[in-house]
């Protein structure tokens, strides 16, 4: 088991492989479709500069954060509305789902030396491990709005990392 | 006791109904779950049924849903020849349900607005996860005279987009039906991501009486107790080796369960499958 602390930095990237069991612990961001196309914009516009979101190094959950907690949404709905590859360009390194994502998006994360990485939707799991939760972006949104979790050993898989895929593996 | 003491008994027995169904697995499951650990010889997804089994404990320990997509409420009431339920304690059940979700608590998920509101979703989203509605009661007979059996059962979304009601052409063969089942389940399990999944199916004489059939599969089946029939669709597909999580492997599907209703002179059999979660059934009744 690989332990990564947030920020993650380059040399923890180039080190992960497809199959490699992690834990995830620091603050992380959460969104889906409502939320990250939207993140990617400022980040282009460079608005996110008048922000205190920090992407550096940072980890993106793709999940809703409703009372009832939070759980992986699958990544490939339209690989989250396309927002891999500005994400990356605005410092993410780890991209956290569910599901088979596409080979642009795998080479996208490679050419940014970015990794994804799945989780089965244990939720209660999840809850027992976060231990802050506040609203970072776009509270309009609901339970869709860009959140900062403090997390520790969040469980997961690197599923896709220099330009591999786990699904495109024999068991 | 006074008939308000009575609703208020019923509501909070309903409540920790739903508030199990969300958060437990039943003793048969946890047992399909260790097997399954058990002959998973990927260990990558040997882990995964590891989390699943971690995050079942914590969720019963916690009294926490299981998932974040909590899911609908779907309601069997089976009644035995002695027994009768009041209109009063019919909504004595639908207020446990929405103090239950409150309580789990549910994902608010509740779409406002009138019928095409709803549709497009813009009368927005009820933050009241009470705001859900369950589905129509179903009803069965028991064979037990004196029984008067509440199940409760939460169906998230996944199952609900890969699953499938329609019919097979059996041309006199129960194999025609048994490799539909299998080509049906083998697509929908592979699309589903969340496996290993529990098979529910039901075969009747309408999409309505399949898919009740389904409900009555997911509130009587049992893990340890698995037909040939079962068995073998199970068997078959987990030749797939789509594994969990789809990461390849071994066991892709835990168990089938499978109800056969009365069936039509006709050349149609209608089959309704869901391919339940690695967390569904989410399951809990209650003796009222």
């Amino acid at each position: 088991m690989i332990e990564l602390h947030t920020p993650i930095s380059d040399a923890d990237i180039a080190a992960l492989r497809v199959g490699d069991r992690v834990e995830i612990s620091g603050y992380i961001y959460t969104g889906r479709d409502a939320a990250l196309p939207r993140l990617v914009r400022m980040i282009r516009d460079e608005s996110i500069l008048d922000t205190d979101i920090d992407l550096k190094g940072s980890v993106i959950f793709h999940t809703a954060v409703s009372p009832a907690g939070v759980g992986p949404t699958s990544s490939n709905k339209a690989e989250i509305e396309g927002s891999f590859p500005g994400l990356c360009e605005g410092g993410v390194k780890l991209h956290l789902g569910k599901g088979r994502i596409g080979a642009d998006t795998i080479r996208s994360l490679d050419e940014h030396n970015a990794v994804y990485a799945v989780m089965p939707p244990v939720t209660a799991l999840l809850n027992a491990r976060t231990l802050e939760r506040r609203v970072a972006a776009f509270p309009e949104e609901g339970m869709e709005a860009l959140h900062l979790l403090k997390v520790e050993r969040y469980p997961c898989i690197i599923a896709a990392a220099h330009g591999k895929s786990i699904y495109d593996e024999e068991a | 006791m006074t008939q308000s003491t009575e609703y208020a008994r019923l509501v909070e027995q309903v409540c920790d109904t739903l508030v199990r169904a969300g958060s437990t697995f039943s003793e048969d499951k946890i047992r399909a779950y260790e097997r399954a650990i058990e002959a998973e010889r990927n260990p990558r997804a040997r882990w995964v049924l590891e989390t699943i089994l971690e995050n079942a404990r914590v969720a019963a320990r916690d009294r926490s849903p299981l998932c974040d997509d909590t899911g609908i409420p779907h309601l069997l009431l089976e009644i035995g020849a002695e027994r009768s339920i009041s209109g009063a304690a019919l909504e004595a059940v639908r207020q446990g349900v929405r103090e239950g979700l409150q309580a789990l608590p549910g994902r608010p998920m509740a779409i406002m607005g009138d019928d095409w509101q709803r549709i497009d979703q813009s009368g927005g989203l009820d933050p009241d996860p009470a705001g859900l509605d369950p589905a129509p009661l179903l009803i069965c007979p028991s064979p037990d005279p004196h029984r008067l059996r509440l199940h409760i059962l939460m169906f998230g979304g996944g199952p609900a987009i890969r699953g499938k009601t329609y019919r097979v052409f059996h041309r006199h063969s129960q194999a025609v039906v048994k490799d539909e089942i299998v080509k049906w389940a083998t697509e929908a399990v592979e699309q589903l991501g969340c496996s290993p999944c529990t098979l529910t199916i039901g075969i009747g004489r309408s999409h309505y009486e399949a898919a009740s059939l389904m409900l009555q599969a997911q509130a009587f089946g049992n893990h340890d107790v698995q037909s040939e029939a079962e068995q073998e669709i199970t068997r078959r597909v987990n030749k797939s080796n789509i594994g969990a999580l789809g990461l390849r492997g071994d066991v892709s599907v835990l168990s089938t369960f499978l109800r056969i209703g009365p069936q039509r002179a006709s050349g149609v059999r209608v089959v309704c499958l869901r391919p339940s979660c690695c967390f569904e059934p989410r399951h809990a009744w209650t003796e009222l």
